[in-house]
């Protein structure tokens, strides 16, 4: 935001940076951060309806990430498909088996699950580090993508080049739902305990 | 601001993502914990297709949201089986797959 020049009484013409650059980078880290500790929420509440909570804070944050990286469409599928539909299904589950309390107590496997996961997050950042990919620049700038409009650009993509995994998800979404549907029609053998 | 926030941020997720199905032993939060890692790695596409603009990270989280739902409705009529069957819910206790 510089100023016009010296008409003004405040000279701005110093600041060499643009504040909505700032104000950006600002707005994706704060939301990045609120991201991550939602996830924490998520594996650390005892109960299952706060996680199911804290999960839809997270994909809230995500759906905000996206919208700021120029993804509008699939901004929207976020919030509708996960943290509408997969979210419902979730807490319904939840309070047909009753939300149940779960003891934390630490233990050797869980120290050594610990470590193990900290080992793979410190691969996963050092990758990034030392990572010498040079991959190739497209041609969907976020002047392009705002004049075609998002859901558009995708459109086009999508049912140009990727028809074919389009139509496998149609065919992967009717096989889940025959197969629910088998799973919840046919009565339940009655259970033989066996002797622990 | 660059890719470098978005491989740390991607990779925290899907390693809070790791420790969750490792340590919790309720099936209802490890099945959330495989979506936080699923989450992560459509944040990642999704960055990265801004940062390289193009467009095809977009169709691939499109994909990877079609796969995740299906896993769920899946996995979640299984569970349901299960305490249908069972009426425990506690992963340590199932340690066999015959019904």
């Amino acid at each position: 935001m510089r100023s016009g020049g010296g008409d003004t009484v405040f000279d701005f013409s110093w600041v060499d940076f643009n504040l909505f650059e700032v104000t950006y980078d600002v707005v994706v880290f704060v939301v990045g951060i609120t991201a991550v500790l939602a996830a924490l929420g998520v594996i650390l509440c005892s109960s299952p309806i706060y996680c199911a909570l804290y999960l839809i804070g997270h994909m809230m944050c995500l759906a905000l990430l996206f919208l700021l990286y120029h993804a509008e469409f699939i901004a929207a599928v976020q919030i509708i498909v996960y943290a509408g539909a997969v979210m419902i299904l979730f807490l319904f589950i939840i309070a047909l088996l009753g939300g149940k309390k779960e003891k934390q107590e630490f233990s050797f496997h869980k120290f050594m699950a610990l470590g193990f996961v900290g080992i793979l997050s410190a691969e996963l950042m050092l990758s990034a580090r030392v990572g010498k990919t040079q991959p190739v620049e497209g041609m969907f700038t976020p002047a392009k993508i705002t004049e075609v409009g998002s859901a558009k650009a995708v459109g086009i993509e999508l049912f140009s080049r990727h028809l074919v995994p389009f139509e496998l998800a149609s065919i992967l979404l009717l096989v889940a739902a025959v197969g629910v549907i088998c799973l919840a029609k046919f009565p339940l053998k009655p259970l033989r305990r066996r002797a622990r | 601001m660059g890719p470098h926030f978005i491989l740390l941020i991607s990779a925290l997720i899907f390693s809070i993502g790791a420790l969750g199905f490792v340590i919790r032993r309720n099936p209802l939060i490890m099945f959330m914990s495989v979506e936080l890692m699923l989450n992560s790695v459509n944040f990642l596409l999704i960055g990265y297709s801004n940062e390289l603009r193009s467009i095809d990270g977009q169709i691939f989280a499109l994909v990877i949201m079609t796969v995740a739902a299906a896993e769920v409705v899946v996995g979640l009529a299984i569970i349901l089986t299960i305490f249908r069957t069972r009426h425990d819910l506690d992963v340590d206790h199932l340690d066999v797959l015959k019904g």
